[in-house]
């Protein structure tokens, strides 16, 4: 594992005011990092700060305070270095209904500055790397919600980013379509790409991070393996991630503090 | 893969462009709404015209046909007046019956039944033909012919109109008959024979009426409204519809940057704008080449000789430019909705707003110079009308087309430059992009309690009130002691009240109701306010004089006029109620409260906002209406302004506005010594010296360094230094 994290969080904190004349903290403070190669479930309950975190890590939002690195260049001085590092997928599936997957990739291939006489072989290797091949020319609208997905996270790997972060990708799909989605991440990681995934379907990426960073009230409440967290948490009996989990954050809402 | 560190700019905005454009062309439904049902609707248009404007021809056709004429013709003369009508009717040459009937038939009729006959329309007329009516008419004075109709169906006026033309030629027979016997000759009935000479070719056959310019006005409007609706959806698509398809945070993490997005976003609408203002023109065109063909006679529509490629450059030159300028202001619409729906609520009056503005471009004065050019939305209109001419004027000279051309295009180019930046910043607003369901309508939600209004909802009451005001105008009495009370009631409190009572606010904050000072402090503070109020008036008043002389409108003197009726009429409290307190009460809480306090937002300690105090001070300037005024109230909205920034109290401005008000009274009150003044507020002219007495303006300088001097002295002294803090957001 390389020394450097592709990505790195260092005390990220994104406020926000809110309609009542109040603040509300929605990130307070997370750090964390991923590693080339290396697959991390970022998990908590909805509202937990996910959803801000990654759109902190993909500069769609200012911090607050505190700062991220992607691949070197960091939110604040180099959103645009950032933007470049990235493949970004959000948690809405992000595809336009009337474009084909081809002129999809195609696009965003010409907004990321790849070279003309490049681009039709990069667009061609991602339809066959995600199975898209059989349905590369028909209107995104008519694909089924795992085909979508799959063009979504094309879309974000057609300048072979480095870094890939991905929000609730698995949402919108079924069994099969979430272990396709998931296996291909695995080759993906397997690749050298460093994956941050969003989730609070633990039960599928249980066995598949490396990593897990639970985040609760927009504070990190516990990072590490799964096996390292079950132990963590519930050294008492054997369990899964989810208990762990629970035991995590339920000890935050209790006011234990940020760890066991 | 190598990639460049980033893209260029231009490309990224190009490969967002094309994205944008590929995705538009398959939407199908959009692609029919937006260039082909405008294109479909003009031969319907066109033929709509064509039969209307040929029944409106039949219809004058058929009144001025020449018609049959029964005259029924009774009394003793009866015959001999017939005679003398055959005889007109055999020998008048074809060429002199100009007007005249088809025909005239005439038929010899008994007093007692000639009634009858007229009502039963067997005769269209009835002449009694008195006794020594035939010899009148040989003789020299003039013979009055009385005519009778029907009461149950009276003769019509083409009747009429062309039994009198008959009746000329009787008399003009009558008239050389007359002449023949005295012996004279018969030119003396002619004495002028004019001939035109120097035409090629006789001159035009038929006088023609030219409707180039009238055409083309309604034209150029409909243009721009169609313009801007091609614009419409593609915006509504290019944002709103992202957001609400979830795919902009895709574009927004492009490598890029967000200006580059919006140019990219820019380019995809101004395209699609252009290819509907080229598609609408060619419609107008062809449809135009055909109906033109079937102008009435004596109707054309052509432009002078030589000037058709300069005109149609012109135009097109000018619309390409509001094409951008209407692409970018739906942007910059479209930029807080968070879907296609919203966006069309957003969007939708702004078009009707923005058709409004174009519309004045047809207006009789908006023709005055190059610069009325730069006025956006109208000004390319105005290009297009002093290339191609109006009714009253020929088109301008090459060099006003090119230099108004010029200034359109500038406008155009340096207006949706703002409006791109404004939408860059609307779509990096967080609020804006992530959070609620609908952020645009917040200044619509009711909102908790809170210190002031914000930006938006400073303008609320202030477009109510507008509003109250126009519809007012025609709705209050001319009686000046109903009207002042109905108009401030209508125009200021009540859109006041409301917005008070929706937004919750802090009174005591927003309306700076607190004493300027302490102690003495307060009252130099409130005098000072007077001094100044008063000292601006004369000091305006003299300046009005010096520089505006009789260049004041009808409406300006009219007002003046009732204003010093009331004065001289009531009772000198009712008109000074009326005059001063009601409207330095009731405009000071709107303008220096709600309006200022809005726009200022928080205090910050040594900071004045001037842009806050020049914009209240600019809406209280319109508010009056009346442009004599504006200049005058936008200083004294200026003073009025900065004297709440700077003294925190309303007070000091209240009694600005009072003693500035009640300065018509005192002077009319000296009116014997100071006749001048006095006519200036009576007449709301220049009087014959065309200045004020050098003492008198003197006076008021001095009232206003006076002011000003006591008011800084009061501030400076204040202990309240520091800016109150509220509790509320």
């Amino acid at each position: 594992m390389a020394a450097e994290p592709t990505i790195e969080a260092v005390g990220l904190v994104k406020h926000y005011h809110a309609g009542d004349g109040g603040v509300v903290r929605a990130v307070n403070g997370v750090s964390f990092t991923v590693h080339a190669g290396e697959m991390v479930g970022l998990l908590g309950a909805n509202g937990a700060g996910k959803t801000t975190t990654l759109r902190m890590l993909a500069t769609l939002l200012k911090t607050t305070a505190g700062t991220a690195r992607v691949a070197g260049c960091d939110v604040r001085h180099d959103p645009v270095g950032v933007r470049q590092q990235l493949g970004y997928v959000s948690a809405t599936t992000g595809v336009p209904d009337r474009l084909s997957p081809r002129e999809i990739f195609t696009s965003f291939g010409r907004l990321h500055g790849i070279p003309p006489d490049e681009l039709p072989a990069r667009v061609d290797t991602l339809l066959r790397q995600l199975d898209l091949r059989g349905c590369a020319d028909r209107p995104a609208g008519r694909l089924s919600s795992g085909q979508r997905q799959r063009v979504s996270l094309g879309r974000a790997l057609v300048h072979d980013p480095p870094a890939l972060v991905l929000d609730e990708p698995t949402n919108a799909l079924d069994v099969v379509g979430s272990r396709d989605l998931l296996l291909l991440l695995g080759e993906l990681r397997a690749a050298g790409h460093a994956i941050l995934l969003s989730t609070h379907r633990l039960h599928e990426i249980e066995t598949r991070c490396d990593r897990f960073v639970i985040i609760h009230d927009g504070r990190v409440v516990a990072t590490g393996t799964r096996d390292g967290l079950v132990a963590e948490w519930i050294p008492d009996r054997a369990g899964e991630l989810e208990d762990a989990f629970f035991a995590a954050i339920g000890r935050q809402a209790a006011g234990a503090g940020g760890g066991p | 893969m190598r990639l460049p560190a980033h893209p260029a700019t231009f490309a990224a905005a190009l490969a967002i462009a094309r994205r944008d454009l590929l995705e538009f062309v398959r939407d199908r439904r959009t692609l029919v709404v937006t260039l082909l049902l405008p294109m479909a609707t003009y031969p319907i248009l066109a033929l709509a015209t064509a039969l209307g404007l040929r029944t409106a021809t039949h219809e004058i056709e058929a009144r001025m046909a020449p018609v049959k004429i029964q005259v029924g013709l009774s009394g003793p003369e009866a015959a001999r007046l017939a005679g003398l009508m055959q005889r007109v009717l055999e020998s008048t040459p074809r060429g002199e019956r100009g007007g005249w009937p088809a025909a005239v038939e005439l038929a010899d009729v008994t007093d007692a039944d000639a009634a009858k006959l007229l009502d039963d329309g067997a005769i269209d007329l009835w002449i009694t033909a008195r006794r020594g009516l035939v010899a009148d008419l040989e003789a020299s004075g003039t013979v009055r012919l009385p005519v009778q109709v029907s009461a149950d169906r009276p003769a019509g006026a083409n009747v009429r109109e062309q039994f009198v033309a008959f009746t000329r030629s009787l008399g003009r027979q009558a008239a050389r008959e007359r002449v023949r016997r005295a012996g004279l000759p018969a030119t003396l009935l002619d004495p002028l024979d004019v001939v035109f000479e120097g035409d090629r070719d006789g001159g035009p056959p038929v006088q023609t009426q030219n409707v180039l310019s009238t055409l083309a006005g309604g034209v150029l409007v409909l243009l721009t409204v169609l313009t801007l609706t091609g614009a419409f959806y593609p915006a509504i698509d290019a944002i709103a519809g992202e957001k609400e398809r979830g795919t902009i945070e895709t574009l927004l993490i492009a490598p890029c940057r967000l200006i580059d997005v919006v140019f990219g976003k820019f380019l995809s609408v101004v395209a699609i704008t252009l290819a509907t203002l080229v598609a609408n023109v060619a419609s107008i065109t062809a449809t135009a080449a055909v109906a033109l063909r079937s102008l009435p006679q004596g109707v054309v529509a052509t432009l002078p000789e030589g000037t058709l490629a300069l005109a149609a450059v012109a135009t097109v030159a000018a619309f390409a430019g509001m094409a951008a300028l209407a692409a970018a202001t739906c942007l910059a619409v479209t930029t807080a909705s968070k879907s296609g729906k919203e966006a069309q609520n957003t969007l939708t009056p702004v078009i009707l707003l923005v058709s409004a503005v174009a519309g004045t471009a047809l207006l009789p004065g908006m023709r005055g110079g190059p610069l009325l050019a730069a006025v956006p939305f109208a000004g390319q209109i105005v290009v297009a009308r002093l290339a191609l001419g109006t009714a009253a004027e020929p088109p301008a000279t090459v060099a006003t087309i090119v230099a108004s051309l010029g200034i359109s295009l500038l406008s155009s180019l340096l207006f949706t430059w703002l409006l791109l930046r404004l939408t860059t910043h609307g779509l990096a607003d967080e609020d804006m992009l992530f959070r609620g369901p609908d952020v645009a309508g917040t200044a619509f939600h009711r909102p908790v309690r809170r210190a002031r209004p914000n930006v938006i909802q400073a303008f609320l009451p202030l477009v109510a009130g507008f509003a109250g005001l126009w519809y007012s105008q025609g709705l209050v009495p001319s009686d000046l002691v109903q009207a002042i009370p109905l108009q401030q009631a209508v125009a200021v409190l009540l859109p006041l009240a409301a917005a008070m009572w929706w937004q919750r606010v802090d009174l005591r904050g927003t309306f700076s109701l607190r004493r300027p000072a302490e102690g003495l402090g307060s009252t130099a503070a409130i005098a000072g306010g007077a001094l100044l109020g008063a000292g601006l008036f004369v000091v305006g008043a003299a300046i009005l004089l010096a520089f505006q002389g009789d260049g004041i409108s009808t409406e300006a003197r009219q007002l003046s006029a009732r204003l010093v009726s009331l004065i001289q009429k009531q009772p000198w409290w009712l008109a000074w109620t009326l005059i001063a307190v009601v409207p330095a009460v009731c405009e000071e809480l709107l303008f220096r409260g709600w309006v200022l306090a809005g726009l200022a937002g928080r205090p910050k300690p040594g900071g004045v906002p001037w842009a806050a105090i020049g914009i209240q001070a600019a809406a209280f300037a319109l508010f009056h209406l009346l442009p004599e005024r504006m200049p005058q109230t936008f200083v004294l909205g200026l003073v009025l302004g900065t004297l709440v920034v700077v003294t925190r109290s309303i007070l000091p401005a209240v009694a600005c506005h009072l003693a500035h008000n009640s300065m018509p009274l005192a002077i009319l009150g000296l009116a014997g010594d100071v006749p001048d003044l006095a006519r200036m507020v009576e007449t709301g002219e220049a009087a014959g010296s065309g200045r004020l007495p050098g003492w008198i303006v003197a006076a008021a300088a001095l009232a206003v360094v006076l002011g000003g001097g006591l008011v800084a002295a009061a501030v400076r002294r204040s202990k309240f230094s520091d800016h109150p803090r509220s509790p509320l957001p």
